[in-house]
């Protein structure tokens, strides 16, 4: 139901994997007397820097230059943090208007939502869900959660979604749905919607 | 001078004006209420748009496709924007549901006040697949 970073994640981590592999070759090659070799570096073992460096980290402008490297790294790392919080990310109000010349029509989705819920939560054996919606008016994407009792028949239960409630999720909308996810929990609760039923008895007076 | 908040109707002059001045008639003032009432009333009667009913102060009310839906007016000069929130019933085609009471509540609204009624912008609040007849249906607890 919730969207998570993992595809930033997985670009982040390709992108420092790289940066650690050609650091750890780049300290393979130097130590193997290759780079020094190829790229005239000081062979392995030899001092780059005599002296004290007390001196050069002191100045004034060596702070500043690694207080912003701290501070930028701080930040970056503190938005990947952030960025790992599962987001609902639902869609912006539908707009169902052709041109809006003649005024617009707006729906949220959430308004959406609720009537697939309340309309799922009749079905039997149903005693919860959970709908959300995303895309734009003309490419809408379901997912919905449907939390069902031990005595669910769930094959009945995804015939009539097939059937009923997808269809008039899209005949609500006039566009069909683009994608379309479901997951369906079993709980120990029991069913305390109800069930709409035709009456079909004889009145007796 | 008009009142803030109301629309002065123009005078409908017929071929023969009889005698007297026209502005010694007096003038007819539509209150922005009147101009709203009319909306929703016609959002109501002639569509199966609702509104909210029940609660206290706005706190507790309930869909209810008898009520008349809410509706807000912006008068500039004779053009008149129209704004209704309305809930309907699920699943209905939405586009061409809305699109119909647009023009409906257009068509009334010029006709029953002389406005010219450029936009009507709907907000659809709430859906309800209740028709709340109670025609044959009983809810089984």
């Amino acid at each position: 139901m919730r969207q998570t970073a993992g595809t930033l994640n997985r670009t982040l981590l390709a992108i420092l994997g790289i940066l650690v592999l050609a650091a750890g070759l780049a300290l393979l090659l130097q130590a193997s007397g290759i780079l020094p070799t190829l790229a005239n570096t000081p062979p392995a073992g030899r001092k780059v820097v005599s002296g004290d460096l007390h001196p050069f980290f002191s100045q004034p402008s060596a702070v500043s230059v690694l207080l912003v490297i701290g501070v930028l790294t701080a930040v970056l790392a503190l938005v990947w943090i952030i960025a790992q919080i599962p987001r609902k990310n639902p869609a912006d109000a539908y707009r169902l208007d052709d041109d809006g010349a003649q005024g617009r029509t707006i729906c949220d989705p959430s308004v959406l939502a609720t009537a697939v819920e309340n309309q799922v939560n009749t079905l039997p054996g149903v005693v919860g869900s959970s709908a959300m919606l995303r895309g734009t008016a003309e490419e809408p994407d379901l997912t919905l959660k449907v939390t069902v009792n031990d005595r669910a028949d769930v094959r009945e239960l995804l015939r009539h979604l097939e059937s009923s409630t997808l269809p008039d999720l899209s005949a609500a909308l006039e566009a069909p749905l683009q994608r379309r996810r479901l997951q369906i929990d079993v709980s120990g609760r029991t069913q305390s919607t109800g069930i709409v039923a035709h009456s079909t008895g004889v009145v007796l007076k | 001078m008009n009142p803030q908040g109301a629309h002065a109707l123009p005078f409908t002059v017929g071929d023969d004006t009889g005698s007297g001045d026209i502005d010694s008639r007096g003038q007819t003032v539509l209150a922005h209420k009147v101009i709203e009432k009319i909306a929703s009333q016609v959002a109501s009667d002639e569509s199966l748009a609702g509104g909210s009913s029940g609660g206290f102060l706005g706190i507790g009310t309930h869909a209810d496709l008898s009520a008349r839906p809410k509706a807000s007016v912006e008068l500039s000069g004779n053009i008149a924007t129209l704004s209704v929130e309305v809930g309907m019933l699920y699943p209905v085609p939405l586009r061409q549901a809305t699109e119909a009471l647009r023009q409906r509540i257009g068509a009334r609204v010029t006709e029953l006040t002389g406005l010219e009624v450029r936009q009507v912008d709907i907000k659809v609040s709430w859906l309800t697949s209740d028709r709340g007849d109670g025609r044959g249906r009983r809810r089984l607890l």
